[in-house]
């Protein structure tokens, strides 16, 4: 195996033992990001030559045992939509294709306190609205397992990177599933933590109420040590919420449901498949798994595709040319800011737009964006109480394996589909993983969820660990002929 | 058939906090454009609005104070619109549960007491300020200047019921509102530098119409004269209109401070849909009943409880509201005197009028320590029982701000004592008469001014010490036996 697809505490372990460099570290992964990124594209911008240095700070940091984390060292790849101050934070989208951030989000400056170095910044569906990283205005991220297909989104580019091995983890953003189905389908692991854990103070914001920064790792271990390093409490994010201790689930002989109503139609055969073979393995661990319904899971996409445009709507009415960002000149204030909106927002992006000032207009909130939110409300109600029974909620990520480029764009319907399984953790709040465990039909990598209660994260990250190594999934992607 | 205004009004009150609403930048007091900016009051990508606890502590004052019900769990909203200097084009606001709601204040207009009924008290956040070059208006402007100092400032909107019924109402109520926020400390509540900010809503109908007429909101009053003017100016176009039965339209009119007139700026104000959602951003602002109850301890004495206070002591209703207009020491001085005096009339007079008079000409901002209620009442008790002239009373205050003295000694020493004698005033008069035959020949002939002549005489004798009144009285009785 590499060095770039041991887990980090291995990794922390050799720079300790001075079997390896930092230095070392980060020249093996932009030697592999020279051969994976001309077919993936996962990155937009690479930062290396003005890491190296950094990279040999790290060096000697370790040369004198001072160094400043387990992180130290570790080349981390961001999603293009989280600030890093003097670089450009583009959201993959024309109208912020010039724009450099002036300042650091809460969870960079955390990773640099680690001692972390960041590999660059990585692709996205436009502003993170997307399921297949189609929507970037600077072209498709391709999957490492087949150039023909996409690596999910929005986070595609995050997943893609760690599935290549041109980064040794990163950083993705989940709305409705754009950490966890990226992953899934790039065959890695995505964390999507509890809202609220983890600042998004200098995350641009997609839906407010539902983004989540996250880790994409290639080992459960790494998604628990970068989430630790980047939670808690920030002054900054009046909603992130201050550490609280709630009933932890059980690790052994614990109950855990398989959620009904994500195992019906939509859901492919090999999905579903994947979920009973993890059950077994769990079952035959002295755990204990029952079906449970929750029958407004099958509203969720209608719910969210309410909430979360209803946000955007606001949310990207900044961008308007007047202080940052590309302008398009008119002869007058409002017409500059109507041909700098017409020209700088791809399609995907207008539509969501449109659909969320819609629903929040006079005379339609109270029958779109109200009913959403009092639907939210119930689902909320159907979960917590489903937990009185059960630990753990276990669901396929996806519904089915990675798709074609192309299959799913005309039909947006379908699109949106891929995300039922992810969307629910989004609009409850509560944390939810995805760990890969086996191949579809296909050969292309299939995962299952697991979902615990709101601020359970550090025990649902424990008993994904457990798991992980029940399935021993090792397969790894074959890119441009070379193995990683 | 009489034809009534109603008006409301919409005041928005900026706070003097030491950061913006939302952020740590600081509130500077400065011309220099963009000085205290950062990622959240310049609504740049990924940033995020904090509250500022003690902005909700200076709103949650101000409703107390205006006896409005506290709402305890509220919630900032959305605002959305897009003009240039909103920085992320929606502003933040409150919409459905505002801070404070159904309040009153009592105000004075013409020297009787009155209320105004507040509709609500809520939050939120300036916008940056545009200058426009070439224009005053954006769309014809060439270029528009913007400076985002401004925006993230906290303000306070404080929207009244449309019950107000004249421009002198809206006015006392404004200023009643100034004394209020200053009183409580939580503005500098200068209406030149826009820390007080009106807009009017006024509407005409006939008497005894069930409903009020089309509102027509006016903006761009930047005193309280033009706040009158332009009142006066808008019910007299709507009663002409009303009369002639044409269409009043609902729309917003911008007041021409040059011109004295109103002139439409928007008529689409009607279907202006701001898609209030609550800020998903920020979580819902519980105002729990403890918090309440700790910022009512604080309340300081508010303006109608000193003027109650001052009217107790016997100065009128009028007297009273403008004895509370001044800084707090001088009601507080005026209060010492008024006990030791026992005349509220003229320890207000001498207090309001002659002390900050003559304090505001030598530029002394605080009184000498010296200046105490016992000296000056000392002084206005030798006027008042016609010891020294009011002019005498006068030069000893203007030597008591400048140095320790005792006004009466100082009176004495300085020959300003009036000799009230009737006996040694009559040998005076007499005196005079007898050197003054002509001056007597012609005012027995109609030259009554020369009495006047006479009067001085008496006491330039006296060297001044004769009481003026007492002089003439004693004069004209000599004349005229």
């Amino acid at each position: 195996m590499s060095n770039y697809k041991l887990p980090i505490s291995k990794i922390n372990q050799l720079f300790k033992n001075k079997e390896l460099k930092p230095s070392e570290l980060y020249a093996e992964t932009f030697e592999r990001a020279a051969i994976t990124e001309s077919i993936i594209h996962g990155h937009l911008e690479l930062f290396q030559e003005e890491n190296l240095k950094k990279a040999l700070n790290s060096d000697k940091r370790y040369e004198k045992g001072k160094n400043l984390g387990t992180l130290d060292g570790i080349p981390i790849a961001i999603k293009d939509n989280i600030n890093i101050s003097g670089y450009a934070t583009t959201c993959s989208s024309k109208m912020l294709s010039n724009y450099i951030s002036p300042y650091d989000a809460t969870v960079i400056t955390r990773l640099k306190n680690e001692g972390a170095l960041f590999t660059g910044k990585t692709n996205l569906d436009e502003f993170a609205m997307g399921s297949s990283t189609e929507n970037s205005a600077f072209g498709p991220t391709k999957n490492p397992w087949d150039s023909s297909r996409v690596p999910g989104g929005s986070s595609g580019g995050s997943a893609a990177v760690v599935s290549a091995g041109s980064a040794i983890a990163s950083l993705g953003s989940d709305t409705g599933g754009s950490i966890r189905q990226p992953a899934s389908f790039c065959g890695v692991v995505g964390f999507k933590p509890t809202y609220g854990t983890v600042s998004r103070f200098g995350l641009v914001a997609f839906a407010s109420s539902l983004d989540q920064i996250g880790p994409i790792t290639n080992h459960v271990e790494d998604a628990r040590l970068i989430f630790n390093s980047m939670k808690g409490h920030d002054p900054r994010d009046a909603t992130s919420l201050i550490e609280s201790k709630a009933k932890q689930p059980k690790l052994k002989n614990a109950k855990i449901g398989i959620i009904k109503e994500l195992m019906e139609d939509g859901i492919s055969e090999d999905a579903k498949k994947e979920v009973h073979k993890v059950a077994k393995l769990l079952e035959a661990e002295g755990h204990e798994i029952i079906e449970v319904s929750l029958p407004l899971t099958k509203m969720s996409i209608s719910i969210y595709y309410l909430i979360a445009p209803a946000e955007c709507s606001a949310n990207l009415s900044r961008f308007d040319g007047v202080r940052y960002g590309n302008r398009v000149s008119g002869s007058t204030s409002s017409e500059m800011m109507e041909l700098t909106r017409a020209n700088g927002f791809g399609p995907e992006v207008k539509k969501r737009i449109l659909l969320g000032t819609y629903a929040l207009s006079a005379g339609y909130y109270d029958a779109y964006y109200g009913q959403a939110l009092k639907a939210r409300a119930m689902m909320k109600k159907e979960f917590t109480d489903i937990y009185e029974d059960v630990d753990y909620l276990i669901s396929p990520t996806t519904p089915s394996d990675p798709f074609k480029f192309g299959e799913k764009s005309d039909n947006q319907l379908e699109m949106y589909m891929s995300d039922l399984c992810t969307i629910p953790a989004n609009l409850v709040g509560m944390p939810a993983i995805s760990i890969p465990t086996g191949l579809s039909s296909q050969g292309l990598p299939l995962s299952v969820q697991i979902m615990s209660p709101s601020n359970t994260d550090n025990t649902l990250l424990d008993f994904s660990e457990s798991l992980e190594s029940l399935v021993a999934f090792t397969e790894e992607p074959v890119i441009n002929g070379v193995v990683s | 058939m009489n034809i009534i205004p109603t008006i409301g009004m919409e005041t928005h009150v900026e706070l003097k906090t030491n950061s913006k609403m939302f952020c740590r930048c600081h509130v500077l007091d400065t011309e220099s454009p963009n000085e205290s900016l950062c990622p959240t009051c310049l609504g740049l990508p990924g940033s995020l609005p904090v509250p500022n606890k003690k902005a909700i502590e200076f709103i949650t004052l101000l409703a107390l104070s205006t006896n409005c019900s506290i709402t305890n769990d509220g919630m900032f909203h959305r605002k959305n619109y897009f003009y240039p200097d909103l920085p992320k084009n929606y502003q933040i606001s409150q919409f459905d549960l505002p801070v404070g709601t159904e309040g009153s204040l009592e105000i004075v207009v013409d020297g009787e007491f009155g209320t105004v009924e507040i509709e609500r008290v809520h939050m939120e956040e300036d916008t940056g300020k545009s200058t426009h070059i070439g224009s005053g208006r954006i769309d014809s402007a060439t270029s528009t200047h913007l400076d985002f100092n401004r925006a993230g400032i906290p303000l306070v909107e404080v929207v009244t019921k449309p019950l107000i019924k004249s421009s002198k109402e809206a006015v006392a109520y404004i200023e009643e509102l100034r004394q209020l926020v200053i009183d409580l400390d939580i503005s500098e509540g200068k209406l030149e530098k826009g820390n007080l900010r009106f807009d009017a809503n006024i509407s005409v109908a006939h008497e005894g119409d069930k409903e009020l007429g089309t509102k027509v909101e006016i903006k761009n009053m930047n005193s309280l004269k033009s706040l009158e003017k332009a009142i006066e100016y808008e019910i007299s176009r709507q009663t002409k209109m009303l009369i002639a039965e044409e269409n009043i339209i609902q729309e917003t009119r911008h007041w021409d401070e040059k011109k004295e007139v109103t002139s439409s700026m928007r008529s689409k104000e009607g279907s202006a849909d701001y898609r209030y959602f609550s800020d998903p951003d920020i979580p819902n602002m519980i105002l729990s009943n403890d918090f309440v109850n700790e910022i009512k301890k604080i309340i300081p004495e508010l303006p109608s409880q000193k003027r109650k206070m001052f009217i107790e002591t016997g100065l009128s209703i009028e007297d009273a509201n403008n004895l509370g207009k001044n800084k707090n020491w001088i009601g507080d001085l005026y209060r010492s005197i008024t006990k030791i005096t026992g005349d509220s009339k003229s320890s207000f007079n001498w207090v309001t009028g002659e002390l900050q008079g003559q304090l505001r000409k030598l530029e002394i901002k605080d009184l000498p320590n010296w200046v105490t209620p016992k000296n000056l009442s000392e002084i206005i008790l030798l006027v008042k029982e016609d010891k020294i002239s009011f002019t005498s009373g006068k030069e000893i205050l203007a030597n008591l701000i400048e140095q320790e003295i005792v006004p009466e000694e100082f009176a004495s020493e300085n020959n300003l004592i009036q000799e009230n004698n009737i006996e040694e005033i009559s040998k005076i008069v007499e005196e005079v008469i007898e050197n003054n035959s002509e001056v007597l020949e012609r005012i027995a002939n109609g030259e009554e001014k020369l009495i006047g002549f006479l009067v001085g005489q008496i006491i330039k004798i006296s060297k001044g010490q004769v009481n003026p009144s007492v002089a003439k009285e004693l004069l004209l009785k000599e004349i005229s036996s």
